[in-house]
């Protein structure tokens, strides 16, 4: 069953087609991997799915809603949430705060709002430093923290820009962690990453870009032995050095 | 069990509880003070910690750096004097239309500037405040121009005034208090920490700007009118530049996003600006430099030093 449907998206910066004519399906309940080489429109799909850009042309579906150019805020009240790969969070307010104010966003009561960022709190190991200011957080205290942010009502889909980059490997597993416990509970996400293994290791399919087009899309596996995404990722090849599997040249 | 003092509501509490101690102290000064030319200042000083607390709220809280709080006041002013003058409006509807007034008029310039930001939104604010200032100053037919207007007074009685002005200081901040617990001040935090990241949760970046504008200009047109009934004169010069920079150094100095911090700082720099006329114009230099020291070292203001400590006291 899809969930999000994309058809024909397309966006341009001047002369560059940054999204072209992109094209795929997010099924309910499955992690999507959104891989591709830098620069390939990743991230600008993503802020398209979002609501901070428009498309030029092309159609963005949710069930039956036309959610096509819809603003940020009404897509994080019907349930579509991003997480940022620069990540935002209030820095003048505590870490805490920060919870109780994303979860009143979504529209819940402060002592409801309370009650689930006490347990998120614990799940996301940021007891220590709830009542210091965002601000006065590691990297990866923030991406922990705004984890906590989408999922203090949990979102229809989660959109992950890069959760992992440059976060100690401690808290990669509760990321991780906390990423497949959510799946098991039937969310969905759209997770844009590098990290090929924790792709595969969380993801069942994928969706591959080069150049703002969709150039692969499917089962993790074969989108990984697709020769174009080997060869978006590490450049033309002699016939026989290409390696036969992303996963195996890592 | 929270460690009570560091979240937003403790925060929120301490602050308020030091401003209505503030007040309370406030309160007592008529029976120090008698002569009606030191009450006077006094109650002056009053009128910019509330000109202050307006602007507080839509700089400190909601991060939009208006440079029109001024104006508003003298619209205010200039609001309750015409339909004094022309329509023989009484002030029990003068004030308040006073506040209706400036309440439209900062939703609909809110509306035009809400979706311009930092620099923009400032110089267009700045832009509006000089633009109503000179057609106040020109309009010689209508509001008889630099002379200024008349208008009624509420008392005659020094010492009514001073209670007038302590009673409106503490309705304000109890509205504001009220303002800042809620949704709409954590709301108001977010999209000045962050604006991408509020409207990426679901806040209505736009919509909570706009209520702090409306808000914001609708105190200052309170104020502004009230101390039109007071001096029973409002002139263009109300709305002067320099009463805008007077109000930020005030917030600056005693403490950005802090209740107490405006209102200590209006108290502060007003009375120390009326101390410092006895030698000659020195004012504006010793606070410009003031607030540049401030900014730079103490960027939490005199409030920020006590906040720290009471944090640190904290479990």
């Amino acid at each position: 069953m899809s969930l999000l449907s994309v058809s024909k998206l397309r966006v341009q910066f001047g002369g560059l087609v940054a999204v072209d004519d992109v094209s795929f399906d997010l099924r309910e309940g499955e992690i999507l991997g959104l891989i591709g080489p830098n620069g390939s429109g990743k991230t600008t799909l993503l802020n398209l799915l979002s609501g901070y850009i428009a498309p030029l042309s092309g159609r963005v579906r949710m069930g039956d809603a036309d959610i096509t150019g819809w603003a940020p805020a009404p897509l994080a009240l019907r349930g579509v949430l991003r997480m940022f790969q620069m990540t935002r969070v209030f820095t003048r307010m505590s870490a805490y705060d920060n919870l109780l104010t994303a979860g009143m966003a979504r529209g819940l009561k402060e002592a409801e709002s309370a009650r689930r960022a006490d347990a998120l709190v614990e799940e996301l190991t940021l007891g220590p430093v709830q009542f210091l200011d965002a601000g006065q957080l590691s990297g990866g205290q923030r991406k922990l923290l705004e984890f906590g942010m989408c999922f203090i009502e949990p979102p229809r889909i989660a959109m992950l820009d890069e959760p992992f980059a440059a976060v100690h490997p401690v808290m990669r597993e509760v990321m991780a962690k906390f990423i497949r416990s959510r799946h098991a509970q039937g969310a969905t996400f759209l997770l844009v990453s590098h990290d090929m293994p924790i792709i595969v290791d969380l993801c069942q399919r994928a969706v591959c870009m080069n150049a703002g087009r969709v150039i692969a899309v499917g089962d993790i596996h074969a989108v990984l032995k697709n020769h174009d995404v080997i060869e978006a990722y590490l450049g033309e090849t002699a016939a026989g050095d290409e390696p036969p599997s992303l996963e195996v040249s890592g | 069990m929270k460690p009570s003092r560091r979240l937003w509501a403790d925060r929120l509490r301490f602050d308020m509880a030091a401003a209505l101690a503030v007040c309370a102290l406030l309160a007592l000064v008529p029976l120090v003070v008698r002569g009606p030319y030191a009450l006077g200042i006094v109650v002056v000083s009053i009128y910019f910690a509330i000109v202050a607390l307006a602007w507080n709220l839509l700089a400190g809280y909601a991060g939009q750096f208006s440079l029109a709080p001024a104006a508003f006041a003298m619209i205010g002013g200039y609001t309750t004097a015409l339909l004094g003058h022309y329509a023989h409006v009484p002030l029990a509807l003068g004030i308040p239309a006073a506040v209706v007034a400036t309440a439209l008029l900062g939703w609909v310039l809110g509306k035009l500037v809400l979706n311009l930001s930092g620099p923009y939104l400032s110089l267009t604010t700045l832009a509006f405040a000089e633009i109503a200032r000179v057609v106040i100053g020109n309009s010689h037919e209508f509001t008889r121009g630099d002379q200024g207007m008349h208008v009624a007074t509420l008392t005659q009685s020094r010492v009514g005034y001073y209670y007038i002005f302590l009673g409106v200081l503490v309705a304000v901040l109890l509205l504001l208090y009220a303002l800042l617990r809620g949704r709409l001040g954590r709301f108001m935090m977010a999209v000045r920490d962050d604006p991408v990241g509020a409207s990426s949760r679901g806040i209505d970046v736009v919509r909570v700007k706009s209520i702090a504008f409306w808000v914001s200009c609708a105190i200052c047109g309170l104020a502004g009118s009230l101390y039109g009934t007071f001096s029973q004169l409002v002139s263009p010069e109300l709305g002067l530049l320099q009463q805008t920079g007077l109000v930020l150094s005030m917030v600056v100095i005693g403490g950005m996003s802090s209740l107490t911090g405006a209102l200590a700082g209006a108290l502060l720099v007003y009375m120390g600006s009326e101390w410092m006329r006895a030698f000659g114009e020195v004012q504006t230099i010793v606070f410009a430099l003031l607030v540049i020291l401030f900014a730079r070292y103490l960027p939490g203001g005199l409030w920020g030093l006590v906040a720290a400590r009471q944090r640190k006291g904290a479990p």
